[in-house]
Formats: C-alpha cells, structure tokens, sequence
C-alpha cells in the first residue's frame, strides 16, 4: 500500500519521529499550563516568537539553532514584557497579555513579509502559521530531541516543587519554595517546547498541543502524576494518528494532530468513568430514581398505618406519574419490599424495615437541624426530605448519640429505634 | 518560659498604608492560641510577615532566635479552605506527603538514581506520612480524591500534613469557616492534643464565643496590639471593646 511506502521515507519518519515527540512533550508541560490557569500565556508566548525568528534571520541566516535561541528570547522578552505591565500598570491580567503577544506577532508578520520582498528571499509565513512538518530537517530533528529531553527530565526533577506550587503556591513558599523561580522556569520550558513545536504544528495551533490532551487526561484520572503520563501518551498517539491521517487523507498534518486529539478529548468528555457527561446523567438518573424508591416507600409505610391500599392510593400520594410508579413498584415486588395481593398492597417486613431506617433519617435530621442550628419547624423539613436518602447509617448513628438518642422530633412524631 | 517567637517593633504596610504598627509579642511553646480583632485589623498580615510571605517595614521576628528561613522545617502553614482547589487532580495521600518536602533535598535525583540511603529515607517519609494520617483518623481515605471529602475532612488533611511535617509551630487561618459544630468540636480536640505534646498553634479566629473555652492564649489585634496574654486574664471586656473599637453590639451580645 502506498502509505506503508510513504511512511518508509526518510522525511516521512523523520516527520514522524518530530512530531510524536513534541505531542508527547505538549501533553505533559500543558497539565500544568492548565492546571495554573495559564491557557492564553501558552497562546500567547507562541505568537510572541515570531519576531525572533526575523531577527535571527536577519543577524545569522537560516540557521536551525539561530531560529531557536531568536524565538526563546522572543518568547522569554514577551514574559517578562506580560508580566511587568500586570505589576505595573493598571491593565487586567489577560488584556495585558494580548497586547504583548498581538504586538510581537505583529512585528513577526511584517518582518518575515519585509525579509521576502526586500531581500528576495522566501520565507514562507504559511510554515509558521500552520507547521511544515514535511520540511523538518536532520538538524531539526536533533533540536527537537534536544528540548523534548530536557523538558521531560526537568518535569520529572522538579516534580515536587512543580506540584505543590501550583497547588498550592503559598504554602509552596512557607516550605522555602521560590514559588516565582518555578514561574519563570516553566515559562522557559514553556518556550522551549512551544519554539519545536512551531514546525509541526505552527503558531496557530501549538496551544491545542499544550491544553487539548492534558484536559482529556484531567478528565480521566485523579491524580497529578497519573494525568502526567496519560498526556504524554494522548499527545504521542494524537500526532502519529494525526500524521498517518494527513498522510491519507492529504492534508496539512499539523491541523490533523489537533484533530485526532480534540476526538480524544470529545470522546472523554461523553465516556470517562467518573467525570464523563453520560456517567454523571446516569450517577444522577441513579439518585433520582432511588429518591423516588424512597419516598414511595414512605408513603406506603404511612398508608399501611390504616390498612392496606391500592394502586390509585398511593400514586395519590407521590409526586411522579403513575406509569413511573408502576415500574418503581415491580422493582420493590422484586427485591420483595412490597407485596401484590389481588391489586391490594402491603409491605412485606423488609420494606417495614427500610421504610422505618428513612422515617428514622428524616425525624433525626429535623432534630439535629432544630437543635443545633434552631432552623424553625416551617424550615427542616424540606432540607430533611433532600437529606433522608443522602445520609449514611454511620453517619445517623452519629447523629443520633449526638443528640443523646431523642425519642421524638420537633413536630412530636416519635422517632423509629434502630 | 520558653517563649519560640520573639517579635520586636514589627510594622507593616501596603501601598504606605500601615497595616500594622509597632508590634511586641513573644510566643510561647506548647500553647493555643487565638488571634482575634475585627476585619482589617491584621490578623493575617501578622502571619504573613511572621511566614516571611510578606516583608516588614521595620521590625523583627525571630524563631528560636534566628531567621525563619533556617527553620522553615518546624513551622507549618495550613491555609483557609477556601483558598484551596478542591478539583486539583491530588488524594488525600498525595497532599499529607507533601509534608515531608521541607525535610527533603531541595534537587533530587532519586527518579533516576536510588542510592540506599535514600531509599531509606523514602520509608522513613512513607511511615511518617502513614502516622499523621492515623493521628486524624483518615487512613482509610488515603487514596480518596481531595474533592470527595467532607468539608470537615478536607480542613483535617492540611493538620495531617502539618503532622507529616512534624513542625513545632502551626499557623491554621480560619480554620472552622464552613465547617459544622461537630466538626469544629474534632478540630479543636485534635489542637488541644497537639498543644499537651508541646506544639504551638496561632489560630486566626473569628467566633469571640469559643475563644474562652477553647484556647490558652489571646492575642487581640485592630492594627496596633491591643493586648496578648493567658485567656483569664485578658481576654475580658474592656480589651474586646478596645480591639473592635466602634462594633459594640458584639460586645452587648456577650455581656448577656
């Protein structure tokens, strides 16, 4: 098949090798690049290095190790630039930032169009807007490795002080933490992996590398390193599928990584197991129809206390549609809370016993809430009805020996012994 | 008397504002105390500047005689629930085992290379961290995300690390805002245990009803000290209406 050929060529691997490494590094540097709120610096510092790359044309030619010591100081000027107008003038935060980063790309676009007309030669904006990986070079190639090393060896070093900084930055301090030496470090590194980025992906989109598969990691797992590392691989797996699909389809790979890894991030955000959209409609469909279990139990409890009843009865008494009630009530038949005799009800022991632990949860929740807060009677019940099906047994346990075991609630109903 | 925190004549301000004038206060081992005064009195610049967070514009504080900053070990800082990130991807464990940062070498390579020593180190710094969660009871939540705690709980996983750390000296801003009686009543009892083995514990506190009860010490604060000593002896009304100047309805309030 032609794309095994295609993905056999020396600029194709080499393409390939550039760009798994820099997804891999965007991945993980961005968790902390969103994990600290810092998105629109990402964005920004990466079209702050434009000029850079003019101004070392202009001073050395092109020269792969001129375009990147000329971007990293754009970059690190345009910083620290962001940072003392946020200290010094009274501009907000990220408008102080687009000023700087709009500015300097500025500077880059109309000196990178000067550099072709004046002196004749072509210096492709497109490259820098949207990658040319097709273009990356030996010496390119060796740049890359360079930072991507770097980066992940920095990362790992620094761990310690990277985590509780942004967690915490402090409480980072009252360690002896310089909380502002880890700022100004991860902009660096910041730099770094946005200027190796610029040929696979371009200035547009090298944002989407840094906040895209870090979010999609912060999605499905719960803690720092654990997100670390399923970034980096999102990165790497989105720029290899990215490639192979540019390479496919034949189109501009950098844009095609950005693609793989937002269908990543769509398909997290609708199936992770904890924080994915649909777990958490069914975690609440879950609560929702227990609610609803529960409170028709009570309801039972109540009319059985003058007999038995009848469909009609009780769907009288609850607040949701009768065919809803059906199903409820097939699926206490089942779990043989409730009995079915000849359309009349009754609780079967079990449910007395179920129902008893609620009633027993709404009265001592209205007490304590009497008691401690002196909430009016007019005031607890509704906050007990929510809390009946919330509290954990230990928890009323607690409740109860806090009260000093009461034998009635605030309106005199007796309160059911455990 | 062993007094740990000697402040001589500290002033602080912010934009030529004073925010604290002429302060003279020694801290003693082993004692709760509550740092009291109406909003904007100072009370959390004073730690700030005894943190070495903020810098004075004249004064001096020392801890055991020196700089803080050769004993950032022994002090502990947990800060108000409210400041905390709750979503930050970290688990109970993850958080009380930052604890042992500051006993830990400032570069380390023990990702790459483990010498024995470190390892040893390592285990030392895991038992540890296994101790202070035992201390406040949430072993069994080690490994819960910080989210899913209960507000009560969360403002226990700051006191672990504090533990952790084995400081000498904690400093809780606000700990009980937002948190129920019950758990406030935990809180203090675990304080009061740590105040009988020897720690000292500055609260920044807001509630003037449980200072009586609870604490061994008060330093009440409106900017300038207005008085600090053992609660019996001044923390009575005459000084309470000094420190919050014209809120007097408080003051009726505890009269009754």
């Amino acid at each position: 098949m032609a794309i095994f050929q295609i993905l056999q060529t020396e600029w194709a691997i080499r393409a390939l090798s550039a760009s798994a490494m820099v997804g891999m590094m965007c991945g993980m540097l961005g968790c902390f690049i969103v994990l600290r709120n810092m998105a629109l610096i990402g964005d920004a510092l990466s079209h702050a290095v434009l000029p850079g790359v003019v101004v070392a044309f202009m001073l050395v030619g092109f020269s792969t190790i001129g375009f990147f010591i000329g971007s990293v100081a754009a970059g690190l000027l345009s910083a620290a630039a962001m940072t003392w107008i946020q200290q010094h003038v009274q501009t907000k935060n990220d408008a102080a930032i687009g000023i700087v980063f709009t500015a300097m790309f500025s500077a880059g676009v109309m000196g990178i169009s000067w550099i072709s007309h004046q002196q004749g030669v072509h210096l492709d904006l497109k490259d820098f807007l949207f990658g040319n990986v097709l273009g990356v070079s030996n010496s390119d190639l060796y740049l890359t490795t360079f930072v991507s090393c770097f980066v992940l060896i920095s990362i790992i070093s620094f761990y310690k002080f990277l985590f509780i900084s942004t967690f915490q930055p402090i409480v980072a301090r009252t360690m002896g933490i310089s909380v502002q030496g880890i700022h100004y470090f991860l902009m660096l590194l910041l730099s770094f992996s946005v200027v190796a980025s610029l040929q696979t992906v371009g200035v547009i989109l090298v944002v989407a590398m840094l906040i895209t598969p870090a979010s999609t990691a912060l999605l499905l797992s719960n803690r720092l390193n654990k997100v670390l590392i399923t970034a980096g691989i999102l990165g790497f797996l989105a720029a290899i599928f990215g490639f192979v699909a540019a390479v496919v389809f034949e189109t501009t790979p950098g844009p095609a990584m950005v693609m793989v890894s937002t269908l990543f991030y769509v398909i997290a955000m609708l199936f992770a197991p904890k924080k994915g959209l649909i777990s958490r409609f069914y975690q609440k469909r879950h609560l929702e129809h227990k609610i609803r279990l529960e409170d028709t139990l009570k309801r039972a409890w109540r009319l059985q206390e003058k007999g038995h009843f009848s469909l009609d009865d009780l769907a009288a008494q609850v607040s949701f549609p009768a065919p809803d009630l059906k199903i409820i009530l097939n699926q206490m038949m089942r779990n043989h809370l409730i009995i079915n005799q000849k359309e009349v009800f009754q609780l079967t022991d079990t449910g007395l016993a179920a129902a008893a632990r609620l009633v027993r949860a709404h009265r001592l929740w209205e007490t304590y809430l009497a008691r401690e807060l002196g909430l009016t009677e007019e005031q607890i019940h509704e906050d007990a009805e929510k809390y009946e099906h919330l509290l954990s047994e230990e928890l009323l346990d607690e409740v109860d020996a806090h009260l000093d075991f009461p034998d009635e609630d605030p309106h005199g109903s007796p309160i059911p012994k455990k | 008397m062993s007094n740990i925190i000697t402040i001589k004549g500290l002033s602080v301000s912010y934009d030529r504002k004073r925010v604290l004038t002429n302060i003279f206060l020694d801290i003693e081992a082993g004692k709760l105390y509550a740092v009291v005064g109406p909003n904007g009195a100072g009370k959390s610049t004073l730690f700030g500047a005894m943190l070495g967070l903020t810098t004075p514009t004249a004064g001096d504080i020392a801890f055991w005689g020196t700089s803080i900053q050769t004993q950032r070990q022994r002090v502990a800082y947990i800060p108000q629930k409210n400041d905390v990130d709750w979503t930050f991807p970290a688990t109970v464990w993850d958080i009380v085992q930052t604890g042992r940062y500051p006993h830990q070498k400032t570069f380390s390579w023990d990702f790459f290379f483990k010498s024995s020593a470190q390892q040893t180190q390592k285990e030392h710094d895991k038992a540890l961290t296994m101790n202070a969660l035992r201390e406040i009871g949430m072993e069994h939540l080690k490994d819960r995300q910080i989210g899913e705690l209960s507000g009560g709980q969360q403002q226990r996983v700051f006191i672990a690390r504090a533990l952790c750390q084995q400081a000498d000296i904690f400093f809780l801003d606000e700990p009980f805002v937002g948190v129920d009686v019950t758990t406030e009543a935990k809180i203090f009892q675990i304080l009061k245990r740590l105040a009988a083995q020897g720690k000292t514990i500055l609260v920044v506190h807001h509630d003037l009803s449980t200072v009586e009860a609870n604490f061994d010490k008060v330093i009440l604060l409106n900017q300038r000290l207005i008085a600090a000593g053992d609660v019996a002896t001044v923390f009575n009304k005459e000084n309470i209406s000094k420190a919050y100047g014209a809120q007097l309805s408080v003051l009726n309030k505890m009269a009754e």
